[in-house]
Protein backbone atom coordinates (compact mmCIF):
# COMPACT_ATOMS: atom_id res chain seq x y z
CA UNK A 1 0.00 0.00 0.00
CA UNK A 2 2.89 3.03 0.64
CA UNK A 3 4.57 1.56 -2.41
CA UNK A 4 1.59 2.09 -4.20
CA UNK A 5 0.92 5.41 -2.67
CA UNK A 6 4.35 6.77 -3.14
CA UNK A 7 4.38 6.16 -6.88
CA UNK A 8 0.87 7.90 -6.82
CA UNK A 9 2.56 10.97 -5.29
CA UNK A 10 5.19 10.65 -7.58
CA UNK A 11 2.94 10.40 -10.90
CA UNK A 12 1.15 13.47 -9.51
CA UNK A 13 2.13 15.89 -12.40
CA UNK A 14 1.43 18.97 -10.80
CA UNK A 15 3.10 18.63 -7.42
CA UNK A 16 6.25 17.20 -9.62
CA UNK A 17 6.17 20.18 -11.38
CA UNK A 18 5.66 22.17 -8.54
CA UNK A 19 9.17 20.86 -7.59
CA UNK A 20 11.19 20.81 -10.64
CA UNK A 21 10.34 23.88 -12.59
CA UNK A 22 12.60 26.91 -12.91
CA UNK A 23 11.38 29.49 -10.94
CA UNK A 24 13.09 33.34 -11.03
CA UNK A 25 14.30 33.77 -7.55
CA UNK A 26 13.59 36.51 -4.65
CA UNK A 27 16.97 39.64 -4.34
CA UNK A 28 18.27 37.48 -0.94
CA UNK A 29 17.78 33.95 -2.30
CA UNK A 30 19.44 35.02 -6.14
CA UNK A 31 22.80 36.28 -3.74
CA UNK A 32 22.87 33.07 -1.98
CA UNK A 33 22.28 30.72 -4.82
CA UNK A 34 24.44 32.95 -7.72
CA UNK A 35 21.71 32.33 -9.92
CA UNK A 36 18.79 34.16 -11.09
CA UNK A 37 16.42 30.53 -11.38
CA UNK A 38 16.48 27.44 -9.75
CA UNK A 39 13.82 24.48 -8.98
CA UNK A 40 12.13 24.29 -5.23
CA UNK A 41 13.81 20.82 -4.81
CA UNK A 42 17.17 22.28 -6.14
CA UNK A 43 17.12 25.32 -3.51
CA UNK A 44 16.39 22.81 -0.85
CA UNK A 45 19.22 20.51 -1.77
CA UNK A 46 21.56 23.20 -2.14
CA UNK A 47 20.71 24.86 1.30
CA UNK A 48 20.54 21.45 3.37
CA UNK A 49 24.33 21.08 1.66
CA UNK A 50 24.95 24.59 2.81
CA UNK A 51 23.86 23.71 6.60
CA UNK A 52 25.75 20.18 6.52
CA UNK A 53 28.95 22.03 4.79
CA UNK A 54 29.69 25.16 7.28
CA UNK A 55 28.09 22.29 10.13
CA UNK A 56 25.48 24.81 11.16
CA UNK A 57 23.52 21.93 13.26
CA UNK A 58 23.03 22.23 17.03
CA UNK A 59 25.78 20.04 18.66
CA UNK A 60 23.25 19.33 21.18
CA UNK A 61 20.24 19.16 19.77
CA UNK A 62 20.46 18.03 15.89
CA UNK A 63 16.97 18.97 14.70
CA UNK A 64 18.36 22.47 15.63
CA UNK A 65 19.94 24.95 13.20
CA UNK A 66 21.84 27.85 14.41
CA UNK A 67 21.68 30.31 11.35
CA UNK A 68 24.67 32.07 10.00
CA UNK A 69 24.29 35.65 8.70
CA UNK A 70 23.38 34.14 4.97
CA UNK A 71 20.74 32.19 5.81
CA UNK A 72 19.53 34.63 8.37
CA UNK A 73 18.73 36.97 5.10
CA UNK A 74 16.96 34.76 3.21
CA UNK A 75 14.86 32.30 5.76
CA UNK A 76 13.01 35.04 8.04
CA UNK A 77 16.22 36.47 10.13
CA UNK A 78 15.58 34.10 12.95
CA UNK A 79 18.54 33.02 15.14
CA UNK A 80 17.79 29.29 15.09
CA UNK A 81 15.55 27.12 12.63
CA UNK A 82 14.54 23.77 13.30
CA UNK A 83 15.02 21.31 10.58
CA UNK A 84 11.66 20.08 9.92
CA UNK A 85 10.24 23.79 9.30
CA UNK A 86 12.86 23.93 6.16
CA UNK A 87 10.42 22.93 3.62
CA UNK A 88 7.99 24.71 4.13
CA UNK A 89 10.52 28.42 4.50
CA UNK A 90 12.08 27.59 1.33
CA UNK A 91 8.34 27.07 -0.05
CA UNK A 92 7.77 30.23 0.75
CA UNK A 93 10.13 31.72 -1.75
CA UNK A 94 8.00 29.93 -4.74
CA UNK A 95 4.49 31.30 -4.22
CA UNK A 96 1.83 29.37 -6.19
CA UNK A 97 1.57 31.12 -9.89
CA UNK A 98 4.13 33.25 -9.90
CA UNK A 99 5.87 34.43 -13.20
CA UNK A 100 6.97 30.86 -13.72
CA UNK A 101 9.54 30.43 -16.72
CA UNK A 102 10.02 27.19 -18.57
CA UNK B 1 7.01 -14.97 -9.17
CA UNK B 2 5.86 -16.62 -12.16
CA UNK B 3 8.53 -16.83 -14.39
CA UNK B 4 8.53 -16.73 -18.36
CA UNK B 5 10.25 -19.89 -19.95
CA UNK B 6 14.25 -19.25 -20.93
CA UNK B 7 13.07 -19.26 -24.89
CA UNK B 8 11.33 -16.58 -24.03
CA UNK B 9 13.56 -13.59 -22.36
CA UNK B 10 15.44 -11.86 -24.40
CA UNK B 11 18.56 -13.68 -23.68
CA UNK B 12 21.30 -12.25 -22.18
CA UNK B 13 24.72 -13.48 -23.29
CA UNK B 14 27.34 -14.19 -20.98
CA UNK B 15 29.58 -11.19 -20.80
CA UNK B 16 33.04 -13.39 -21.93
CA UNK B 17 31.15 -13.70 -25.02
CA UNK B 18 31.22 -10.47 -25.57
CA UNK B 19 35.24 -9.61 -25.36
CA UNK B 20 36.75 -8.70 -28.19
CA UNK B 21 39.04 -11.80 -30.28
CA UNK B 22 42.55 -10.82 -29.63
CA UNK B 23 43.57 -8.09 -32.63
CA UNK B 24 45.53 -9.87 -35.40
CA UNK B 25 45.37 -13.22 -34.96
CA UNK B 26 44.26 -16.62 -36.34
CA UNK B 27 40.91 -17.92 -34.21
CA UNK B 28 42.27 -19.85 -31.66
CA UNK B 29 40.32 -22.51 -30.28
CA UNK B 30 42.11 -24.30 -27.61
CA UNK B 31 39.84 -25.89 -24.62
CA UNK B 32 40.51 -23.65 -21.68
CA UNK B 33 39.49 -20.73 -24.24
CA UNK B 34 36.12 -22.28 -25.97
CA UNK B 35 33.87 -18.93 -25.03
CA UNK B 36 36.05 -16.69 -26.49
CA UNK B 37 36.80 -18.65 -29.04
CA UNK B 38 32.94 -18.82 -29.86
CA UNK B 39 32.96 -15.03 -29.69
CA UNK B 40 35.06 -14.35 -32.43
CA UNK B 41 33.45 -16.57 -34.63
CA UNK B 42 30.14 -14.90 -35.58
CA UNK B 43 31.77 -11.48 -36.47
CA UNK B 44 28.60 -9.79 -37.76
CA UNK B 45 27.09 -9.98 -33.93
CA UNK B 46 29.29 -7.13 -32.94
CA UNK B 47 28.98 -3.83 -31.96
CA UNK B 48 25.45 -2.53 -30.59
CA UNK B 49 23.54 -5.81 -31.56
CA UNK B 50 25.32 -8.83 -29.58
CA UNK B 51 23.97 -8.33 -26.39
CA UNK B 52 20.22 -9.40 -28.12
CA UNK B 53 21.16 -12.02 -30.18
CA UNK B 54 19.62 -15.50 -29.45
CA UNK B 55 21.56 -18.30 -29.13
CA UNK B 56 19.80 -20.20 -31.80
CA UNK B 57 20.89 -17.90 -34.10
CA UNK B 58 24.07 -17.59 -32.64
CA UNK B 59 24.25 -21.60 -33.26
CA UNK B 60 23.09 -21.13 -37.12
CA UNK B 61 25.75 -19.10 -37.82
CA UNK B 62 28.82 -20.36 -36.63
CA UNK B 63 30.48 -21.15 -39.86
CA UNK B 64 32.78 -18.57 -40.89
CA UNK B 65 36.21 -20.43 -40.20
CA UNK B 66 39.38 -18.24 -41.04
CA UNK B 67 41.63 -20.25 -42.73
CA UNK B 68 44.36 -17.54 -43.90
CA UNK B 69 44.55 -15.06 -40.72
CA UNK B 70 42.92 -12.11 -40.92
CA UNK B 71 43.97 -8.53 -40.34
CA UNK B 72 41.56 -7.62 -37.61
CA UNK B 73 40.87 -3.64 -37.69
CA UNK B 74 41.22 -1.59 -34.87
CA UNK B 75 37.49 -0.93 -34.34
CA UNK B 76 38.60 3.21 -34.44
CA UNK B 77 39.82 3.16 -37.65
CA UNK B 78 37.38 5.09 -39.21
CA UNK B 79 37.27 8.99 -37.65
CA UNK B 80 34.93 10.05 -39.58
CA UNK B 81 31.63 9.12 -41.02
CA UNK B 82 32.09 10.36 -44.64
CA UNK B 83 32.52 7.59 -47.36
CA UNK B 84 35.54 9.78 -49.37
CA UNK B 85 37.56 9.13 -46.26
CA UNK B 86 36.97 5.59 -45.94
CA UNK B 87 37.68 4.91 -49.36
CA UNK B 88 40.75 6.58 -48.81
CA UNK B 89 41.45 4.94 -46.03
CA UNK B 90 40.22 1.46 -46.93
CA UNK B 91 42.55 1.69 -50.40
CA UNK B 92 45.74 2.45 -47.88
CA UNK B 93 44.88 -0.28 -45.69
CA UNK B 94 44.56 -2.93 -48.80
CA UNK B 95 48.12 -1.59 -50.01
CA UNK B 96 49.65 -2.06 -46.92
CA UNK B 97 48.39 -5.13 -46.65
CA UNK B 98 49.62 -6.28 -49.92
CA UNK B 99 53.35 -5.63 -48.97
CA UNK B 100 53.52 -7.11 -45.85
CA UNK B 101 51.80 -10.23 -47.79
CA UNK B 102 54.89 -11.19 -49.17
CA UNK B 103 56.49 -12.29 -45.61
CA UNK B 104 53.29 -13.08 -44.15
CA UNK B 105 49.80 -13.38 -45.96
CA UNK B 106 47.58 -11.34 -44.30
CA UNK B 107 43.89 -10.56 -45.40
CA UNK B 108 41.86 -7.82 -44.55
CA UNK B 109 38.93 -8.69 -42.60
CA UNK B 110 35.91 -6.42 -45.17
CA UNK B 111 33.34 -7.67 -42.75
CA UNK B 112 34.68 -5.67 -39.60
CA UNK B 113 36.05 -3.03 -41.39
CA UNK B 114 32.22 -2.53 -42.85
CA UNK B 115 30.80 -2.98 -39.47
CA UNK B 116 33.45 -0.18 -38.23
CA UNK B 117 32.46 2.00 -41.22
CA UNK B 118 28.53 1.40 -39.78
CA UNK B 119 29.50 2.25 -35.98
CA UNK B 120 31.49 5.47 -37.19
CA UNK B 121 28.73 6.48 -37.77
CA UNK B 122 27.71 5.60 -41.57
CA UNK B 123 24.01 6.42 -43.68
CA UNK B 124 23.11 3.25 -44.59
CA UNK B 125 23.17 4.58 -48.47
CA UNK B 126 26.69 5.02 -47.63
CA UNK B 127 27.30 1.35 -45.78
CA UNK B 128 26.14 0.08 -48.97
CA UNK B 129 28.15 2.06 -51.31
CA UNK B 130 31.05 0.95 -48.96
CA UNK B 131 30.45 -2.37 -49.56
CA UNK B 132 30.67 -2.07 -53.34
CA UNK B 133 33.54 -0.52 -53.15
CA UNK B 134 35.49 -3.03 -51.43
CA UNK B 135 34.19 -6.04 -53.39
CA UNK B 136 35.94 -3.79 -56.59
CA UNK B 137 39.01 -3.65 -54.75
CA UNK B 138 39.46 -6.11 -53.46
CA UNK B 139 39.64 -9.12 -55.38
CA UNK B 140 39.76 -11.98 -52.63
CA UNK B 141 36.72 -10.33 -51.03
CA UNK B 142 32.99 -11.48 -51.88
CA UNK B 143 30.24 -10.18 -49.85
CA UNK B 144 29.17 -12.72 -48.19
CA UNK B 145 25.83 -13.41 -46.16
CA UNK B 146 27.23 -11.81 -43.08
CA UNK B 147 28.13 -8.76 -44.75
CA UNK B 148 24.73 -7.74 -45.99
CA UNK B 149 23.47 -8.54 -42.40
CA UNK B 150 25.79 -5.78 -40.84
CA UNK B 151 24.37 -3.70 -43.50
CA UNK B 152 20.97 -4.78 -42.82
CA UNK B 153 21.25 -4.18 -39.19
CA UNK B 154 22.31 -0.88 -39.41
CA UNK B 155 19.80 0.32 -41.42
CA UNK B 156 17.19 -1.13 -38.62
CA UNK B 157 19.19 0.57 -36.36
CA UNK B 158 18.30 4.04 -37.56
CA UNK B 159 15.86 6.46 -36.12
CA UNK B 160 13.37 6.59 -38.30
CA UNK B 161 10.26 5.63 -38.00
CA UNK B 162 8.31 4.77 -40.68
CA UNK B 163 10.62 4.21 -43.34
CA UNK B 164 12.30 0.34 -44.26
CA UNK B 165 13.41 1.73 -47.24
CA UNK B 166 17.37 0.61 -46.55
CA UNK B 167 16.34 -2.36 -44.89
CA UNK B 168 14.57 -3.49 -47.80
CA UNK B 169 17.03 -2.28 -49.97
CA UNK B 170 20.02 -4.32 -48.19
CA UNK B 171 17.36 -7.50 -48.35
CA UNK B 172 17.33 -6.46 -52.14
CA UNK B 173 20.85 -6.73 -52.63
CA UNK B 174 21.24 -9.93 -50.98
CA UNK B 175 18.27 -11.69 -52.85
CA UNK B 176 20.09 -10.31 -56.09
CA UNK B 177 23.82 -12.16 -55.16
CA UNK B 178 21.91 -15.64 -55.25
CA UNK B 179 22.04 -15.07 -50.91
CA UNK B 180 18.01 -15.71 -50.44
CA UNK B 181 17.45 -14.67 -46.40
CA UNK B 182 17.50 -16.81 -43.87
CA UNK B 183 15.22 -17.08 -40.30
CA UNK B 184 18.21 -15.31 -38.85
CA UNK B 185 17.97 -12.19 -41.31
CA UNK B 186 14.01 -11.78 -39.74
CA UNK B 187 15.82 -12.40 -36.48
CA UNK B 188 18.79 -9.85 -36.80
CA UNK B 189 16.27 -7.59 -38.63
CA UNK B 190 13.47 -7.49 -35.67
CA UNK B 191 15.59 -7.14 -32.93
CA UNK B 192 17.52 -4.00 -34.38
CA UNK B 193 14.08 -2.37 -35.30
CA UNK B 194 13.16 -3.33 -31.79
CA UNK B 195 15.83 -1.57 -30.18
CA UNK B 196 15.31 1.23 -32.29
CA UNK B 197 11.62 1.26 -31.27
CA UNK B 198 10.44 0.55 -34.85
CA UNK B 199 7.81 -2.00 -33.92
CA UNK B 200 5.31 -1.50 -36.53
CA UNK B 201 8.12 -1.21 -38.88
CA UNK B 202 9.39 -4.51 -37.67
CA UNK B 203 5.84 -6.19 -38.10
CA UNK B 204 5.80 -4.42 -42.11
CA UNK B 205 9.29 -6.08 -42.39
CA UNK B 206 8.18 -9.64 -41.23
CA UNK B 207 5.07 -9.04 -43.79
CA UNK B 208 7.48 -8.49 -46.75
CA UNK B 209 10.01 -11.27 -45.49
CA UNK B 210 7.06 -13.60 -45.29
CA UNK B 211 5.30 -12.81 -48.46
CA UNK B 212 8.03 -11.75 -51.21
CA UNK B 213 10.57 -13.72 -49.92
CA UNK B 214 8.89 -16.87 -48.34
CA UNK B 215 11.42 -16.76 -45.12
CA UNK B 216 9.07 -16.14 -42.19
CA UNK B 217 10.37 -15.97 -38.59
CA UNK B 218 11.25 -19.02 -36.76
CA UNK B 219 9.53 -19.53 -33.80
CA UNK B 220 12.16 -17.81 -31.12
CA UNK B 221 12.39 -14.24 -33.37
CA UNK B 222 8.20 -14.65 -33.87
CA UNK B 223 7.48 -15.21 -29.80
CA UNK B 224 10.52 -12.72 -29.02
CA UNK B 225 8.73 -10.02 -31.44
CA UNK B 226 4.80 -10.95 -29.81
CA UNK B 227 6.31 -10.18 -26.27
CA UNK B 228 7.89 -7.28 -27.86
CA UNK B 229 4.18 -5.87 -29.09
CA UNK B 230 2.55 -7.22 -25.83
CA UNK B 231 4.96 -4.57 -24.12
CA UNK B 232 4.68 -1.77 -26.38
CA UNK B 233 1.29 -2.01 -28.47
CA UNK B 234 -2.38 -2.58 -27.73
CA UNK B 235 -4.14 -5.93 -27.36
CA UNK B 236 -5.77 -5.75 -30.70
CA UNK B 237 -2.37 -5.26 -32.48
CA UNK B 238 -0.66 -7.88 -31.06
CA UNK B 239 -3.92 -9.93 -32.35
CA UNK B 240 -3.93 -8.73 -35.99
CA UNK B 241 -0.12 -9.53 -36.38
CA UNK B 242 -0.81 -12.88 -35.47
CA UNK B 243 -3.64 -13.59 -37.71
CA UNK B 244 -2.04 -11.51 -40.21
CA UNK B 245 0.78 -13.65 -40.22
CA UNK B 246 -1.56 -16.77 -39.74
CA UNK B 247 -3.29 -16.42 -42.64
CA UNK B 248 -0.96 -15.00 -45.17
CA UNK B 249 1.91 -17.79 -44.25
CA UNK B 250 0.22 -19.91 -41.57
CA UNK B 251 2.78 -19.42 -38.67
CA UNK B 252 0.63 -19.78 -36.00
CA UNK B 253 1.13 -19.35 -32.02
CA UNK B 254 2.70 -21.84 -29.96
CA UNK B 255 2.67 -22.89 -26.61
CA UNK B 256 5.15 -20.24 -25.65
CA UNK B 257 3.26 -17.34 -27.72
CA UNK B 258 0.28 -18.44 -25.68
CA UNK B 259 2.13 -17.88 -22.00
CA UNK B 260 3.41 -14.79 -23.05
CA UNK B 261 -0.09 -13.80 -24.33
CA UNK B 262 -1.39 -14.68 -20.99
CA UNK B 263 1.34 -12.85 -18.94
CA UNK B 264 0.45 -9.74 -20.63
CA UNK B 265 -3.26 -9.70 -20.59
CA UNK B 266 -3.31 -10.69 -16.66
CA UNK B 267 -0.56 -7.89 -16.50
CA UNK B 268 -3.14 -5.66 -17.74
CA UNK B 269 -5.70 -6.99 -14.89
CA UNK B 270 -7.74 -8.35 -17.71
CA UNK B 271 -9.26 -11.73 -16.64
CA UNK B 272 -12.02 -12.32 -19.32
CA UNK B 273 -9.48 -12.15 -21.77
CA UNK B 274 -7.01 -14.37 -19.83
CA UNK B 275 -9.73 -16.94 -19.38
CA UNK B 276 -11.03 -16.42 -23.35
CA UNK B 277 -7.35 -17.76 -24.09
CA UNK B 278 -7.02 -20.20 -21.73
CA UNK B 279 -10.02 -21.74 -24.07
CA UNK B 280 -8.75 -20.69 -27.08
CA UNK B 281 -5.16 -22.78 -25.90
CA UNK B 282 -7.04 -25.57 -24.77
CA UNK B 283 -9.05 -25.93 -28.05
CA UNK B 284 -5.80 -25.83 -30.65
CA UNK B 285 -4.57 -29.08 -28.70
CA UNK B 286 -1.95 -27.60 -26.40
CA UNK B 287 -1.34 -28.49 -23.25
CA UNK B 288 -0.32 -26.38 -20.24
CA UNK B 289 2.98 -26.78 -18.59
CA UNK B 290 4.52 -26.05 -15.91
CA UNK B 291 5.58 -22.09 -17.02
CA UNK B 292 1.97 -21.54 -18.34
CA UNK B 293 0.62 -22.87 -15.08
CA UNK B 294 3.15 -20.63 -13.32
CA UNK B 295 2.00 -17.59 -14.99
CA UNK B 296 -1.74 -18.69 -14.37
CA UNK B 297 -0.74 -18.41 -10.83
CA UNK B 298 1.47 -14.95 -11.07
CA UNK B 299 -1.92 -13.40 -12.83
CA UNK B 300 -4.34 -14.40 -10.21
CA UNK B 301 -1.40 -12.88 -7.77
CA UNK B 302 -1.31 -9.59 -9.59
CA UNK B 303 -5.16 -9.50 -9.90
CA UNK B 304 -5.68 -9.56 -6.45
CA UNK B 305 -7.19 -12.96 -6.18
CA UNK B 306 -4.38 -14.91 -4.16
CA UNK B 307 -7.07 -17.11 -2.40
CA UNK B 308 -7.22 -19.08 -6.14
CA UNK B 309 -3.63 -20.02 -6.69
CA UNK B 310 -4.41 -23.15 -4.61
CA UNK B 311 -7.15 -23.85 -7.04
CA UNK B 312 -4.37 -23.48 -9.66
CA UNK B 313 -2.13 -25.68 -7.98
CA UNK B 314 -4.65 -28.66 -7.11
CA UNK B 315 -5.27 -28.44 -11.43
CA UNK B 316 -1.49 -29.05 -11.92
CA UNK B 317 -1.12 -31.66 -9.68
CA UNK B 318 -4.25 -33.55 -11.17
CA UNK B 319 -2.58 -32.86 -14.97
CA UNK B 320 -0.11 -34.64 -13.73
CA UNK B 321 2.70 -31.55 -14.04
CA UNK B 322 5.47 -31.58 -11.18
CA UNK B 323 5.38 -28.04 -10.02
CA UNK B 324 8.72 -26.11 -9.51
CA UNK B 325 10.27 -23.36 -7.44
CA UNK B 326 8.68 -20.97 -8.57
CA UNK B 327 5.27 -22.06 -8.75
CA UNK B 328 5.44 -23.11 -5.38
CA UNK B 329 6.95 -19.33 -4.94
CA UNK B 330 3.74 -18.32 -6.50
CA UNK B 331 1.64 -20.12 -4.66
CA UNK B 332 3.78 -18.63 -0.79
CA UNK B 333 3.56 -15.19 -2.35
CA UNK B 334 0.01 -15.67 -3.08
CA UNK B 335 -1.21 -17.15 -0.04
CA UNK B 336 1.14 -14.75 2.11
CA UNK B 337 -0.72 -11.77 0.14
CA UNK B 338 -4.34 -12.72 0.62
CA UNK B 339 -3.51 -13.26 4.39
CA UNK B 340 -3.44 -17.30 4.37
CA UNK B 341 -0.06 -17.18 6.82
CA UNK B 342 -0.65 -20.89 7.75
CA UNK B 343 -1.46 -22.21 4.67
CA UNK B 344 1.38 -20.33 3.30
CA UNK B 345 4.29 -22.03 6.21
CA UNK B 346 1.76 -25.55 5.14
CA UNK B 347 3.54 -25.19 1.76
CA UNK B 348 6.70 -24.41 3.07
CA UNK B 349 7.36 -27.55 4.44
CA UNK B 350 5.44 -29.66 1.47
CA UNK B 351 7.40 -27.98 -0.37
CA UNK B 352 10.68 -29.27 1.00
CA UNK B 353 9.24 -32.72 1.14
CA UNK B 354 8.94 -32.75 -2.22
CA UNK B 355 12.34 -31.53 -3.02
CA UNK B 356 12.32 -28.11 -3.75
CA UNK B 357 14.45 -26.07 -1.16
CA UNK B 358 12.89 -22.73 -0.42
CA UNK B 359 15.02 -19.19 -1.51
CA UNK B 360 15.26 -15.98 -0.62
CA UNK B 361 12.65 -15.33 -2.86
CA UNK B 362 10.10 -17.50 -0.59
CA UNK B 363 11.32 -16.15 2.68
CA UNK B 364 11.16 -12.36 1.51
CA UNK B 365 7.18 -13.33 0.52
CA UNK B 366 6.39 -15.12 3.72
CA UNK B 367 7.81 -12.15 5.89
CA UNK B 368 5.86 -9.70 3.81
CA UNK B 369 2.98 -11.87 4.58
CA UNK B 370 3.79 -11.84 7.96
CA UNK B 371 4.12 -7.77 8.09
CA UNK B 372 0.43 -7.89 6.42
CA UNK B 373 -0.95 -9.56 8.98
CA UNK B 374 0.88 -7.48 11.97
CA UNK B 375 3.44 -10.29 12.80
CA UNK B 376 6.25 -8.29 13.43
CA UNK B 377 8.47 -10.39 15.20
CA UNK B 378 7.79 -13.95 13.17
CA UNK B 379 9.08 -12.51 10.48
CA UNK B 380 12.00 -11.51 12.22
CA UNK B 381 11.97 -15.27 13.01
CA UNK B 382 11.91 -15.98 9.77
CA UNK B 383 14.81 -14.32 8.64
CA UNK B 384 17.00 -16.70 11.76
CA UNK B 385 15.09 -19.61 9.97
CA UNK B 386 16.53 -18.78 6.48
CA UNK B 387 20.02 -17.42 7.65
CA UNK B 388 20.00 -21.10 9.70
CA UNK B 389 19.01 -22.66 6.40
CA UNK B 390 21.70 -20.68 4.68
CA UNK B 391 19.50 -18.36 2.47
CA UNK B 392 21.36 -14.96 2.51
CA UNK B 393 18.73 -11.94 2.67
CA UNK B 394 19.09 -9.64 -0.60
CA UNK B 395 17.68 -6.42 -1.47
CA UNK B 396 14.15 -7.17 -1.86
CA UNK B 397 14.37 -9.20 1.62
CA UNK B 398 16.04 -6.08 3.49
CA UNK B 399 13.60 -3.28 2.02
CA UNK B 400 10.44 -5.75 2.93
CA UNK B 401 11.89 -6.14 6.85
CA UNK B 402 12.53 -2.59 7.23
CA UNK B 403 8.85 -1.14 5.52
CA UNK B 404 7.71 -3.80 7.64
CA UNK B 405 9.67 -2.75 10.48
CA UNK B 406 8.83 0.84 10.69
CA UNK B 407 5.22 0.55 9.96
CA UNK B 408 4.70 -1.74 12.35
CA UNK B 409 6.22 0.78 14.84
CA UNK B 410 9.99 -1.30 15.77
CA UNK B 411 12.07 1.74 14.98
CA UNK B 412 14.72 0.59 17.12
CA UNK B 413 15.13 -2.79 14.75
CA UNK B 414 14.43 -1.08 11.92
CA UNK B 415 17.24 1.70 12.46
CA UNK B 416 19.42 -1.85 13.17
CA UNK B 417 18.68 -2.94 10.09
CA UNK B 418 19.03 0.30 8.27
CA UNK B 419 22.73 0.69 9.28
CA UNK B 420 23.43 -3.38 7.83
CA UNK B 421 22.06 -1.85 4.47
CA UNK B 422 24.01 1.20 4.74
CA UNK B 423 27.19 -0.98 5.33
CA UNK B 424 26.95 -2.91 2.51
CA UNK B 425 25.49 -0.24 0.69
CA UNK B 426 22.15 -1.32 -0.45
CA UNK B 427 19.93 0.39 -2.35
CA UNK B 428 16.11 2.10 -0.49
CA UNK B 429 13.20 0.99 -2.36
CA UNK B 430 10.82 3.55 -2.23
CA UNK B 431 8.62 2.23 -0.16
CA UNK B 432 10.96 1.14 2.44
CA UNK B 433 12.16 4.58 2.40
CA UNK B 434 9.06 6.62 2.66
CA UNK B 435 8.37 3.90 5.65
CA UNK B 436 11.62 5.04 7.26
CA UNK B 437 11.57 8.54 6.71
CA UNK B 438 7.79 8.97 8.41
CA UNK B 439 8.77 7.01 11.42
CA UNK B 440 11.47 8.81 12.12
CA UNK B 441 9.87 11.87 11.95
CA UNK B 442 6.85 10.58 13.95
CA UNK B 443 10.03 9.82 16.59
CA UNK B 444 11.11 13.78 15.95
CA UNK B 445 14.54 12.48 14.45
CA UNK B 446 14.19 15.30 12.01
CA UNK B 447 18.07 15.08 11.70
CA UNK B 448 18.31 10.80 11.26
CA UNK B 449 15.34 11.53 8.58
CA UNK B 450 17.72 14.26 6.52
CA UNK B 451 20.75 11.76 6.85
CA UNK B 452 18.31 8.58 5.29
CA UNK B 453 17.76 11.41 2.48
CA UNK B 454 20.92 11.99 2.17
CA UNK B 455 21.55 8.56 1.84
CA UNK B 456 18.73 7.58 -0.81
CA UNK B 457 20.19 10.28 -3.34
CA UNK B 458 23.77 8.75 -2.40
CA UNK B 459 23.15 5.44 -3.29
CA UNK B 460 21.11 6.70 -6.57
CA UNK B 461 18.32 4.92 -4.87
CA UNK B 462 15.10 6.89 -5.54
CA UNK B 463 14.93 9.80 -8.00
CA UNK B 464 15.15 13.33 -6.55
CA UNK B 465 11.59 13.93 -6.40
CA UNK B 466 10.58 10.86 -5.46
CA UNK B 467 13.14 11.31 -2.58
CA UNK B 468 12.26 14.62 -1.32
CA UNK B 469 8.11 14.18 -1.81
CA UNK B 470 8.23 11.65 1.21
CA UNK B 471 10.27 13.89 3.40
CA UNK B 472 7.94 16.77 2.94
CA UNK B 473 4.83 15.20 3.47
CA UNK B 474 6.20 13.52 6.50
CA UNK B 475 8.00 16.59 8.53
CA UNK B 476 4.37 18.64 7.78
CA UNK B 477 2.80 15.58 9.53
CA UNK B 478 5.02 15.91 12.23
CA UNK B 479 4.08 19.93 12.50
CA UNK B 480 0.47 18.69 12.40
CA UNK B 481 1.63 16.32 15.25
CA UNK B 482 3.36 19.14 16.92
CA UNK B 483 -0.06 21.39 16.89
Amino acid sequence: MVVRAAKVIVNNPKKVADLVDLANLSGPLREFMGQSQISRLGCFVRIWSYIKEKGLQDPSNKNIVNCDDKLKGMLLGKPQLELAELPMLIKMHFPKTPNRCL
Amino acid sequence: MGKIPLSVRSTKLPVPLLKLPPASTTVQVSETEPLRALGSVPRHFRGAHDSRSSPSSFKRKKTASAVPPLLMAPQSVFQSRRLSDAKRDFDSLLLSSRRSSVSSPVRLDCNSLLQAFCNAGATSEDAIAFLHHMSLRAPSFSPDRSSYHIVLVHSCLQPCPGDISGALRALGLMVENNLPPTPATADLAVRSLCSARREDDACEFIRVLSLRHSAPPDAFTYNFFVRQLCKTRSLSTVYDFISGLHSAVGVKPDLVTYTILIDAVCRGKNLREATRLLGVLADSGFKPDCYLYNTIMKGYCTLDRGNEVIAVYNKMREEGVEPDLVTYNTLVYGLSKSGRMDQALKFLNIMTERGQFPNTVTYTALMNGMFRKGRALDALKLLEEMNARGCTPNECTYNTLLMGLCRAKVLDKGMELYGLMTASGMKLESGAYSALVRALCRENKVSEAYSVFDYALESKSLPDVAAYLPLESSLKLLKKIKA
